[in-house]
């Protein structure tokens, strides 16, 4: 299982030095030109750093979820959807093409949807991986809307050619609304408050996905568009105020509401949801010293936050227990995992010699430079500085120290396989904070060069002399030890802040939708309410209100046809027809109406004969001899008239109908005014005789001219036969009858 | 032979009928038929494609009468495709119904009455002449009058029952409007139509008439406010017919108000266009809507055909050749899609009984093969890339975005998120959630399970498989489609080849 | 006589209407008879009425004698009437059927496909 991620670590080295030199590889591939869509695979300093991380972390997580889920029957399927989101992940950093990239991106989403609801059976977990499905989904819908607009204003897809047309792009008026909906899309990708809430709830997921998808890569995801849009989108004002201020937001919220959690997931999700804010404002900040920040933090976080998921994950696989109050002095018990988790929750609070020492200077430095911003800046990095060494003591440390709950009997240190993988991870971490030229060159820089568009000096160290900086970071870890000395007051005092977050978020989001099934069910019952009569209603009022509009609005005046006076007979025929439909309307017996849909049969039929239609008569008088038959036949089976529509609805119908059978005579009489071109019935007359050999036209049409529609015809006759034989014979069966 | 490929996928179908009729009393035979009939229509419609893809629209003067005076069956890439679709879903279904569909409803006819369903919706597509569309739509509504009601149960009965009503109004409409059309035309073949209302002194008239053809054809496409009937019936009759319908009929009406609002109705585009694309807009809604307030597996789906049949006419209604390019890729790809959909609730239907997805449950852990079948068309209909549905909607999308129509982008964008909810809801209920009435971690499927049986299970997998080529390789269709368009934009060369024996 | 003709075209489409709107079923069967009859003689009138002649080619002549009836529209007509008697044959045993199996007469009271 490890093996391919391993490979594509082992391949991603061999590009490092190309890289690390500032080149930029490309490869690309066609796939829909149609639509611009194509597979270009890019490779640059921003990407080699997502994809080694994704590809080295994902080598561990595999090793990991081999022994995790070694009992359980469907490790096949968790293994096939975490190869899959892996190579996801890694189409979403390493694709050009802003098509692509979404593919990828929402790939990334359904994959995460089957992890999260891995358990698929409870149902927290199916609700969690639904609940981050519609969110990350609706912004990446959204999102998908802002690339495909920043690829109209740009005049391409491909965003290694976006990025010489920054300055256009920027000036244009569909700027912000692009900007808007990527950020959409970046934001709840990457759990940035107010959105933030599918994340926590994510942890429904087994551990080592929450700790690959949920905390190391795949949330970074929106962290990883922001930096690639830096050099298009950023910049500007809009930019500046939107990143900064969700992003910090963010981190300040996670912090808070983390710092109060006592399920090891749950605290370990919000730092994470903390730490999401944080790059996503350094990236906002956008100066040289905050991006520099962004990359060492982002090292950082995958490198703690992946080691202290997996140690949680073990914690709860060897003890059962998944609170931070339910266990203490395992170190005895569990070494191994003792060891990652320590270094791991050393580099989170920021105590050197940890890498996330030097991360945490690099981004009080940069709050330090940020002009009229910095009071508020440094308070809020600092203010979470504390909280996340408290949160880092809480769940790396904490757990392994003091003594044992008595219920939780006998504890064993977990098979190698699973605490490997952590204790690879806080080495890393260890090592890069003592010798941090290790990746400085090779990976950061470049990856920096990537955001900003030129390449600056860095100077990675755990010493940089005495600065004010360095005054915050022994104040803040004061502070951190005393949080986590005081850790019971300060849930108390938390609490009501955590419950104002949750109304406002996760609550919310209950609301939409419990709002949005109401307004489902309340339209579709107004709408498709099962009274055959509303249907109609509904199709006739818009017919005719359709129909009156485009009359009246664009159809021309048109005369009445008075060219064709009418002789006594006919007046007197037409009088028998109205009188009989109205009659009809009327009729309170069944035969009666018979009657009248007989006479105004027969009265058609007349009107046919008076204006040259003999065969049409003839056709009429039969076929309506044959209806008032049938009808005769039939309705002696069937129940009486019966009035069951109140007043009220009468009424309403007959204006209905009304209106509409004055629309129809209105349409005729506009009809018969307006004749654009002769018709081609003369065409036919001339070639009836001479052609086709029939001396009656209308017969010639029906069996020649258009002797298909009599095929036609003549097949709907023989299936109505056929279909009135089955209807009667074929009876449904007992079972069916429910 | 070749000259006479455009009135094949008519006669095979109705051949087919006739001699099943002529076995009444052989099941097997009929079946045969069913099979080899629907096969032969499939390949048929497979030769014609290729045919006008490489020579161009083909016509055929019906009896030898050059058009106007006779009827002209004609075959321009549209046309082909949708013929080409009908024969996927004849073929596939055909297959299906040998035990998909109980022997009771077989000995009554049901193979005649498929094989006149296709005949019908086969010549709605090629037929040139708007009457002669009519008596086509009229073979089709009857055939599946019959197939909605066979088997009498009282659901059926009743679902029927609306839906006859229903479409027998849109029949009373379209024929009005083919009458007034001829009156003020005097012409019923479409490309002479096209030709002479160019000209024409009211256009004001026309777009009057216009309404009454966007309203049948509404109805029988199932827009908003029109679609009622298809929800009440859709799910009453067996599966097999249910996919069927879902595929083909419904389609057939888009088809027809993308030829006539194309070909004849262009006089007044920014007025009929428009209120297209309103019309669409609120079709997706409502569609999506109805269906996430549904917990029937075939209820579901239903509501689903609506709101999918919004994005078909949102590409008439943008009214751009890139547009109607995703429209008629949308088309292909939603025939597709429904029918397997139909079909898999089938297969469900049949193992256990009900479609009720508060009953369902557990196929996930029993049944990972039909999961995963089920699956690939659930999240293509939910446009999830890189399958099918996702190439029909980013075009759409694109299109609606050049011609800053951002509302109906909106729109189309969000109900595509609700359709990921509600296949997602169809997934959890059905698939992921344990089985009620069975305890957790219980491993054993009750007894009741019937088998699945393989002439099943292939159409779905032959489905699921033409989803995952469309999806990967959208290129190809993508152009087929495109040229399609290109077609009906212009519609010169249409017009050319039906009045191409005149001279 | 163009102008009476219309008006008793838009008269039984009125009743047409009307009658699919009314609960029982029965006149819902009726209602669209009416519905029938009003197409096909929209159909017919459509284009204009010509008096008496018949679209008849007299013995030795090659076309009929303007003026006469035009044909077309009495071709598509007579296709319309045998279509829709087999429509309404078929929904009349639908109708009976329905009633037989759910003994309603009372259309609203067919509503259990969607509840």
């Amino acid at each position: 299982m490890a093996l391919m991620p391993i490979s594509i670590v082992l391949l991603l080295s061999n590009f490092l030095s190309s890289t690390a030199s500032g080149q930029m590889l490309q490869l690309s591939i066609p796939w829909v030109p149609s639509l611009e869509i194509e597979i270009s695979l890019v490779m640059d300093g921003l990407s080699m750093l997502f994809a080694l991380l994704i590809s080295g972390i994902g080598a561990l997580i595999a090793i990991y979820a081999g022994g995790y889920l070694a009992d359980h029957p469907q490790l096949n399927r968790f293994n096939l959807y975490l190869l899959s989101f892996m190579l996801a992940m890694l189409g979403v950093v390493l694709t050009d093409n802003l098509i692509t990239l979404f593919i990828f991106w929402e790939l990334t989403s359904i994959t995460s949807y089957f992890l999260i609801g891995f358990d698929h059976e409870k149902e927290e977990a199916r609700k969690a991986a639904l609940q981050a499905l519609l969110v990350t989904g609706l912004g990446g819908l959204a999102m998908l809307a802002g690339l495909l607009i920043l690829g109209e204003i740009g005049g391409t897809l491909e965003i290694s050619e976006l990025v010489a047309n920054g300055v256009l792009i920027r000036r244009s008026p569909l700027y912000v609304p692009a900007l808007l909906l990527i950020l959409a899309g970046a934001f709840t990708k990457s759990a940035q408050f107010p959105f933030h809430f599918w994340l926590p709830n994510a942890m429904a997921a087994p551990t080592p996905a929450s700790a690959y998808l949920h905390a190391a890569t795949m949330v970074k995801a929106g962290v990883y568009l922001l930096a690639r849009m830096n050099p298009i989108l950023g910049g500007t004002t809009w930019w500046f105020a939107l990143l900064s201020l969700f992003g910090g937001t963010t981190m300040l919220v996670g912090a808070l509401v983390g710092i109060r959690q006592t399920v090891f997931k749950r605290i370990l999700a919000f730092s994470t949801v903390s730490g999401l804010g944080t790059l996503v404002m350094l990236i906002g900040l956008g100066t040289d010293q905050a991006v520099q920040a962004a990359m060492l933090f982002l090292v950082a976080h995958a490198l703690y936050k992946g080691a202290l998921f997996l140690v949680a994950g073990i914690v709860d696989h060897q003890t059962g227990k998944k609170d931070i109050l339910q266990v203490g002095g395992l170190a005895g018990a569990l070494p191994m995992t003792a060891m990652a988790a320590g270094l791991a929750a050393l580099s989170m609070g920021g105590i050197p010699p940890l890498f996330g020492f030097i991360a945490k200077e690099a981004l009080y430095e940069s709050a330090l430079h940020m002009g009229y911003f910095a009071i508020p800046a440094v308070v809020a990095v600092v203010t979470t500085g504390i909280l996340y060494l408290g949160m880092g003591l809480l769940v790396g440390v904490g757990p392994f120290l003091g003594a044992r709950p008595s219920e939780l009997g006998r504890v064993r240190e977990a098979h190698w396989s699973m605490w490997m993988p952590p204790l690879v991870l806080a080495g890393t971490s260890l090592l890069f904070g003592v010798r941090s030229g290790l990746i400085e060159h090779t990976l950061l820089s470049p990856a920096m060069k990537s955001i900003v568009g030129y390449r600056f000096p860095t100077h990675l160290g755990l010493w940089h002399g005495f600065s004010f900086a360095l005054v915050l970071s022994l104040f803040s870890m004061a502070m951190g030890v005393y949080v986590y000395l005081r850790i019971e007051d300060i849930r108390r005092a938390f609490r009501p802040f955590d419950e104002i977050v949750h109304e406002f978020t996760g609550a919310n989001y209950d609301r939409c939708m419990t709002n949005l099934m109401a307004f489902a069910r309340w339209q579709t019952d107004l709408l498709q309410s099962g009274y055959l009569k509303n249907y109609l209603l509904i199709i006739f009022a818009s017919t005719i209100s359709l129909t009156t509009y485009t009359l009246v609005s664009r159809a021309g005046s048109f005369s009445l046809p008075f060219d064709l006076p009418p002789v006594l007979h006919e007046v007197i025929l037409v009088a028998v027809i109205l009188a009989a439909t109205v009659s009809a309307v009327f009729q309170k017996s069944r035969l009666g109406a018979i009657a009248t849909l007989g006479i105004v049969g027969y009265g058609v039929a007349l009107i046919f004969a008076t204006f040259g239609a003999p065969d049409l008569a003839m056709t009429q008088l039969l076929i309506e001899t044959l209806t008032v038959i049938l009808f005769v036949l039939v309705l002696y089976s069937l129940p009486g008239f019966t009035r069951l529509s109140s007043k009220g609805h009468r009424f309403r119908d007959a204006v209905i109908s009304i209106m509409f059978g004055a629309l129809m005579t209105t349409l005729v009489i506009a009809a018969l005014d307006v004749q654009f071109s002769p018709s081609i019935s003369a065409e036919m007359a001339r070639k009836s005789y001479p052609e086709a050999h029939g001396r009656n036209v209308v017969n010639v049409i029906l069996v020649d001219f258009r002797g298909i529609d009599t095929m036609g015809e003549i097949t709907v006759l023989s299936l109505a036969a056929l279909g009135v034989f089955a209807l009667m014979k074929l009876r449904p069966e007992k079972e069916e009858e429910v | 032979m070749l000259s006479l490929l455009p009135v094949l996928p008519i006669v095979i179908p109705l051949l087919s009928g006739a001699i099943s009729l002529l076995f009444w009393r052989s099941l097997w035979i009929q079946r045969w038929i069913g099979v080899g009939g629907t096969g032969l229509l499939l390949l048929s419609t497979l030769r014609l494609l290729s045919e006008v893809e490489r020579t161009g629209i083909l016509s055929v003067q019906i009896g030898g009468w050059a058009a106007p005076v006779g009827i002209t069956i004609v075959a321009d890439l549209f046309s082909a495709i949708m013929a080409v679709l009908a024969g996927i879903i004849g073929f596939c279904v055909a297959v299906y119904s040998w035990y998909g569909v109980d022997e009771r409803r077989q000995s009554y006819g049901y193979f005649v009455f498929l094989h006149v369903l296709l005949m019908g919706v086969c010549g709605s597509f090629l037929t040139g002449d708007i009457f002669n569309m009519y008596v086509w739509f009229e073979v089709m509504l009857m055939a599946s009058f019959v197939l909605v009601a066979l088997g009498g149960t009282p659901m059926q009965m009743e679902g029927a029952f609306k839906y006859v009503t229903l479409n027998l109004v849109s029949s009373a409409l379209f024929l009005a409007g083919i009458g007034i059309l001829y009156g003020v035309v005097g012409t019923l073949n479409m490309a002479d139509l096209s030709v002479k209302l160019a000209q024409t002194a009211d256009p004001g008239l026309v777009t009057t008439l216009s309404m009454f053809f966007l309203i049948a054809f509404g109805i029988k496409a199932a827009m908003f406010p029109l679609f009622f009937w298809l929800p009440s019936s859709y799910h009453t009759p067996p599966p097999a017919v249910s996919a069927v319908f879902a595929g083909l009929l419904t389609k057939v009406g888009v088809y027809a108000l993308i030829r006539v609002f194309t070909l004849i109705f262009v006089q007044d585009v920014v007025y009929t266009h428009n209120l297209i694309l309103i019309m669409s807009g609120l079709t997706m809604l409502c569609g999506v809507l109805g269906a996430a307030a549904q917990f029937e597996f075939r209820r579901v789906l239903s509501f689903h055909i609506v709101s999918q049949i919004g994005y078909m006419t949102m590409g008439l209604g943008l009214n751009s050749r890139l547009s109607l390019t995703a429209s008629v890729f949308y088309i292909t790809h939603h025939i597709i899609v429904k029918t397997n959909l139909f079909l898999v609730s089938g297969v469900i239907q049949k193992m256990r009984g009900t479609g009720d997805l508060k009953k369902l449950g557990g196929l996930y852990k029993t049944h990972p093969s039909l999961s995963v079948l089920f699956l690939i068309p659930a999240m293509s209909l939910a446009g999830l890339p890189p399958l099918s549905g996702f190439f029909a909607k980013l075009g759409l999308v694109i299109a609606g975005l050049r011609l800053e129509q951002y509302c109906i982008v909106a729109t189309a964008l969000f109900v595509s998120l609700l359709t990921l909810f509600s296949m997602t809801k169809l997934w959890a209920e059905a698939f992921w959630k344990p089985r009620p009435d069975v305890a957790e971690g219980e491993d054993e499927p009750r007894s009741d399970d019937e088998p699945m049986c393989l002439t099943m299970i292939l159409p779905i997998l032959v489905l699921a498989l033409i989803t995952l080529t469309i999806g990967i390789g959208a290129e190809t269709f993508f152009n087929l489609a495109d040229r399609a368009a290109g077609q009906l934009m212009d519609p010169t060369e249409y017009i050319e080849a039906v009045m191409r024996t005149r001279s | 006589m163009n102008l009476l003709l219309a008006i008793v075209i838009g008269a039984l489409y009125s009743a047409g209407f009307y009658l699919i709107l009314r609960r029982s079923i029965v006149k819902l069967i009726i209602g669209l008879s009416f519905l029938s009859h009003a197409s096909n003689l929209l159909v017919f009138a459509a284009g204009g009425l010509t008096r008496g002649r018949a679209p008849l080619v007299p013995p030795g002549s090659l076309a009929p004698v303007p003026p006469y009836a035009d044909p077309l529209p009495q071709a598509l007509v007579l296709t319309a009437i045998v279509i829709s008697f087999g429509v309404t044959a078929f929904a009349l045993a639908l109708v009976n059927r329905t009633y037989q199996t759910t003994g309603q007469e009372d259309i609203d009271e067919l509503r259990r496909t969607e509840c």
